[in-house]
């Protein structure tokens, strides 16, 4: 279990990397799905099965659904994958940016520690994170009116980015 | 440090190299904002239940619907630019000529 939990951890970085060495978007994008997959496997291993299934749903089936197609906005015509030179050499520098901070910053007490949590055994219907998020509507309603404002406001910014005939913030014609 | 804290700093340092480097596309750096964005989300979420502190659950969720906002506002942003130079490379963005 404990080697499960690690491996889902590795996969998150690769898929980050995967995100972060510049490829071509449409290949961008399969290493961001694969990396939200992963964490979501990663949050429920870890016994927070509530924010893994918001993250499924909102940030994989909301956002990322978004994501994928508006990459059909970026078309190259001689796309770069992860076989290509320039993509293999930016991994490979970022991952040496990480060990050479890992060995300044010291690596101590590397394998001491699990990855067990307080909710990770067992077989509990109801798990810590439900009654978190239900602050958000008891003692947190303010924060949650707050929010929704944000997202509603968001609606009529999209609206004036987008609008056409030099009105618009970016739009010259 | 554990293996799991070391899994989300290095993703996190790995999207966040990836936005401070040029590219052609702009929606890739879009795509590394979003998983600077997932990488925060991930420890955020961990904290409360290795703290034992429920409440603090509120802040992952919260994260979410900010990062929802900004996620749309830079997807118009793309739209507008290829709307109007018919591509989104960086290089189109060029009012501040400097």
């Amino acid at each position: 279990m404990t080697y499960f939990v690690i491996f889902l951890g590795i996969c998150f970085m690769l898929g980050v990397l995967a995100v972060a060495s510049n490829p071509s978007p449409y290949y961008g994008v399969v290493g961001l799905v694969l990396a939200s997959v992963v964490s979501c496997g990663w949050l429920m291993s870890l016994g927070v099965s509530f924010v893994s299934l918001a993250l499924f749903m909102i940030y994989l089936g909301g956002m990322l659904v978004v994501f994928v197609y508006s990459v059909s906005l970026a078309a190259d015509p001689y796309p770069e994958a992860w076989g290509n030179w320039r993509v293999v050499g930016y991994g490979l520098g970022f991952v040496l940016v990480v060990c050479v901070g890992v060995v300044l910053g010291g690596f101590v007490d590397f394998w001491k520690v699990g990855v067990s949590t307080v909710d990770s055994g067992g077989a509990s219907l109801v798990r810590l994170d439900f009654g978190g998020v239900a602050v958000f509507y008891s003692w947190g309603v303010g924060l949650f009116l707050v929010a929704g404002w944000g997202l509603l406001l968001v609606l009529f910014v999209v609206l004036e980015l987008v609008r056409g005939l030099s009105r618009g913030a970016i739009r010259a014609v | 440090m554990s293996p799991l804290h070391f899994s989300f700093y290095s993703a996190f340092t790995f999207s966040s190299l990836g936005l401070a480097f040029h590219r052609t596309h702009l929606i890739s750096a879009l795509l590394c904002l979003e998983s600077m964005m997932l990488s925060m989300f991930v420890p955020l979420s961990i904290w409360p239940v290795e703290n034992q502190t429920p409440s603090f659950t509120l802040v992952p969720i919260l994260m979410l619907a900010f990062s929802a906002c900004e996620a749309g506002t830079g997807l118009a942003m793309l739209v507008a630019s290829t709307r109007t130079h018919g591509s989104d490379h960086l290089h189109n963005l060029n009012l501040l000529q400097c």
